[in-house]
């Protein structure tokens, strides 16, 4: 039954000139699950992503997010009618503008149900955004930047940038959220903070996870199945104990 | 009928030539700064006045006034270069297009302030026609034509041989390997853009004598037909740029005699619009192709 | 961009609201106090406000430079005074009219038109302005080419028995004056809504706009479309004005002005756009500045503006307003 799969990508190719960057590669995420893709630099695991979320046309193969087939779809349609999420390897924010406001952005375009009432001034859209900025403040406290809320995001630190890219994702419900090396370049004592986040969307809000992460400890103790890309293609899947120990795997992280 | 056709080609090469030594100084510059120069046809107009000046004012030969003119023009872009275009290393392209259009104001205005807005008479050049081939054609425009491919003849070879050709190149492909392999960046762009600003003195100082006419305005018309061919010649592009001024110029002596003069100036915009929203990568390729 | 609480403390010294109704005042009392030839440079100081408050909505808060608004100016005033001299239509309806066609003609231009990186996209703008300029010029059976429209009438309204005509500067300035407060509340309304955050992000960063579900192209479109009918706004008021419309209502300086009138004031901002057009429209139409003078100074400020002070005068401005409030 489809029903369980919340993520189902089948057959994905994508060539850059004569280079297959991704080869024919076939993925599922099961509903409520957090699976791990690694894979050596060049594997085209990014390549996989951008071409999964919008942000790149594949070739081949088609992606279907919860039965609904999206391949082809631009990035704010998957985030909007998908619900599916998407992180970036180098950290953004809204720089110019406090934090709170970055999270109301993150938020307005899943509670507006068009573009056209995103113009209302009147009680509907006050309220929408006055329930949007409960929320945001909820998850500021929560991810413990109360204290500099009004501070211009892009004067925080690149950990608390992160954190502010952690809670823009949950503002809306998203079903599943896809992160691009979400611990790169970060401190541990963050790391922590962002290991907590993930669990607690998954555990409490029920958010499916894909993510993409080189730190071998993170993806053991956070995923419960990890895919294995190299050179395009898909090496092999199974549980985080099984891969670290797959010769293959090992092979293909030294070998290449 | 069909020599007919044939004398407007040839007068759209001419004036395909004219546009081609102004539009690939600014195609160049546009490769070593990533910044279309808006200003580009006032250099063509101060060179025109310094020439104008030289003869009007100075009593000097039409020879020495193209010396007069291009230096002068020269003189200006090194203020101007050193002052902004330096300046505009690495900084966004929406910067590029406002700084460069306050200098074209500055320009203009600084010119017209001095010498009055009316229209003057350029007094110099051999516009005397000779015959060839059958047609009657001003000598100037001949000297125009044989300019023009010394100028790109010149290009190719200094591109492609001399350091300073070599440096532009490596410029505008990749600014920051530059910085490391230790070309002075600043002053590629320096000389990349004089030279350009020359080339389009020079082109206004050997056009002068066909146009005769000579304002402080005449700038402007020069970049809005610039404009379109570097585009579309593909910005950065040398050879593009030659072929796509070579194009405009045919087709605005066409549309001139068989359509109606009134349209010869819309010709490169409205042919520019038409590729934008058909073929918005451009007709050539946009690699800095040097 | 959250406001400055205010504390209770300070609540004493806050000076804005009296500040603001002096202001108020002295737009009111204008015309008693100043001559003649001031009141016209404000007046033009107004109408020129109107395609600037599009412009700062399209490069201030969405991100996009434009030079197109010239072209969207000339076509409000055509239309103003096509719909004028051939139908005879009453004022308040050509005005509004020209700010329909205007943003209804973005439509087919815009779509084309932002598919392009932003230098193509800039050159299309001013494209469009070199084309409108040309089709003004030689579609002589419509616009009468270089002779242009003349013998636009002044705005007249009538309300049952009651009938007004704006004949003479003064009567003429209050109508800008009450457009250009409308426009004023339109932008700021605009700007406050949701989608004016929406604007901002795809200003501060597109993808990352893209990835929480703003759909980047339509706004872009939309913002294209608002900014045009409000130049058509001001076309439609400058060819009431000045009673004739021609092709040089199509000039590459006129999207500069803008340009500057946005940059200087402090794009962005919506202050910013009000005091802009009062100086670099209003204080050298009023000082009689020689048109070349003006340019150079526009072309020097540009400079200034592109290296040195990139927020324009809205620093200033606010650091101004805060001191009012009673901030130290």
């Amino acid at each position: 039954m489809t029903g369980l799969r919340i993520l189902e990508i089948s057959n994905l190719t994508k060539s850059y000139g004569a280079v297959k960057a991704v080869n024919d590669v076939s993925i599922h995420i099961d509903r409520g699950e957090i699976a791990g893709l690694i894979g050596p630099n060049g594997s085209g695991k990014s390549t996989f992503f951008d071409c999964s979320t919008g942000l790149g046309r594949p070739d081949s193969g088609t992606v279907k997010l919860d039965g609904q087939d999206i391949t082809g779809w631009s990035l704010n349609r998957i985030a909007r009618e998908g619900r599916m999420l998407r992180s970036f390897q180098k950290t953004v924010v809204f720089k110019s503008l406090d934090i709170e406001e970055n999270l109301i952005i993150a938020g307005q375009m899943f509670t507006f149900p068009s573009l056209f009432s995103t113009f209302g001034l009147g009680r509907l859209s006050r309220d929408r955004v006055s329930a949007l900025r409960d929320r945001a403040r909820e998850l500021i406290k929560m991810a413990g930047l109360w204290d500099v809320r009004h501070q211009r995001a892009g004067n925080l630190s690149g950990g608390q940038q992160k954190l502010i890219q952690f809670a823009s994702m949950l503002m809306p419900e998203p079903k599943l959220i896809l992160l691009d090396e979400p611990m790169a370049g970060i401190n541990p004592k963050i790391i922590e903070r962002v290991v907590d986040t993930i669990l607690y969307a998954n555990k409490s809000l029920g958010v499916s996870f894909l993510i993409i992460e080189h730190n071998i400890d993170v993806v053991t103790s956070i995923c419960q199945r990890v895919i294995v890309l190299d050179q395009g293609q898909k090496l092999v899947e199974g549980l985080p104990q099984d891969i670290i120990n797959d010769q293959r795997v090992r092979e293909a992280y030294l070998g290449g | 009928m069909f020599s007919t056709i044939l004398e407007q080609i040839i007068n759209g090469v001419v004036t395909g030539s004219v546009y081609a030594i102004v539009a690939v100084g600014m195609t160049m510059i546009f490769g070593v700064l990533r910044a279309i120069n808006f200003a580009h046809g006032e250099y063509y107009m101060l060179g025109t006045f310094g020439s104008w000046f030289a003869i009007d004012y100075l009593g000097l030969s039409y020879e020495a006034s193209i010396v007069v003119g291009v230096l002068s023009t020269i003189v200006v872009a090194y203020v101007v270069g050193r002052l902004v275009m330096q300046r505009m290393v690495g900084a966004p392209a929406e910067s590029g297009v406002l700084a460069t259009l306050g200098i074209a104001l500055v320009l203009q205005n600084t010119v017209i302030l001095v010498f009055g807005g009316g229209y003057k008479f350029f007094s110099g050049g051999y516009i005397e026609p000779v015959s060839i081939l059958g047609f009657s054609l001003a000598q100037q425009r001949i000297i125009i034509l044989i300019v023009c491919l010394l100028v790109f003849v010149g290009l190719e070879l200094m591109v492609t041989y001399s350091r300073m050709g070599k440096s532009m190149r490596a410029v505008s492909q990749n600014v920051e390997c530059c910085e490391v392999v230790g070309i002075d960046v600043p002053q590629v762009v320096l000389r990349t853009f004089i030279l350009g600003a020359a080339l389009a003195a020079l082109s206004g100082v050997l056009t002068a004598p066909v146009n005769v006419s000579v304002y402080g305005g005449m700038g402007e018309l020069i970049t809005f037909k610039t404009l379109p061919i570097i585009i579309m010649g593909g910005l950065g592009n040398v050879r593009g740029t030659f072929f796509a001024a070579m194009i405009l110029g045919i087709a605005e002596s066409l549309v001139a005699t068989y359509v109606g003069l009134q349209f010869r100036d819309t010709v490169g915009f409205a042919t520019l619009i038409l590729m934008l929203m058909w073929r918005p990568h451009g007709l050539f390729s946009t690699q800095a192709r040097f | 961009m959250s406001l400055t609480e205010v504390s209770q403390t300070q609540q004493s010294r806050d000076l804005r609201l009296p500040f603001g109704l002096v202001l108020l005042a002295l737009a009111l009392c204008a015309p008693l106090l100043a001559s003649t030839y001031v009141v016209h440079a404000l007046i033009i100081a107004l109408i020129f406000m109107l395609p600037a408050h599009g412009l700062n909505l399209l490069v201030g808060y969405t991100g996009l430079l434009s030079l197109a608004q010239a072209a969207f100016f000339g076509i409000g005033a055509y239309a103003s005074g096509l719909l004028a001299v051939t139908y005879g239509t009453p004022f308040y309806i050509n005005v509004i009219a020209s700010g329909l066609v205007a943003g209804a003609l973005a439509l087919p231009l815009g779509i084309p038109a932002l598919r392009l990186r932003s230098t193509s996209f800039v050159m299309c703008t001013l494209g469009f302005v070199i084309i409108g300029q040309a089709i003004a010029k030689n579609w002589i059976s419509l616009t009468r080419g270089d002779m242009g429209l003349s013998g636009i009438p002044k705005p007249h309204f009538a309300l049952g028995p009651l009938s007004f005509t704006v004949s003479g500067t003064m009567a003429f300035y209050y109508l800008a004056l009450a457009i250009g407060i409308l426009a004023t509340l339109a932008v700021w309304m605009i700007v406050r809504s949701p989608a004016g955050r929406n604007m901002i992000a795809i200003r501060e960063n597109e993808t990352l706009a893209e990835s929480v579900g703003i759909p980047t192209w339509r706004y872009k479109l939309i913002v294209f479309m608002l900014s045009a009918a409000f130049a058509g706004v001001g076309g439609s008021l400058y060819a009431h004005y000045l009673t004739v419309v021609s092709p040089l209502t199509f000039q590459m300086y006129y999207s500069t002005t803008m340009l500057i009138i946005v940059l200087g004031g402090g794009a962005g901002t919506i202050s910013g756009v009000v005091f802009g057009s009062l100086l670099f429209v209003g204080l050298t139409e009023a000082l009689r500045v020689t048109p070349e003078l003006r340019m150079i100074a526009y072309g020097l400020c540009l400079l200034v503006l592109v290296f040195w002070f990139k927020q324009g005068f809205a620093p200033v401005i606010n650091r101004l307003w805060n001191f009012i409030g009673g901030a130290k």
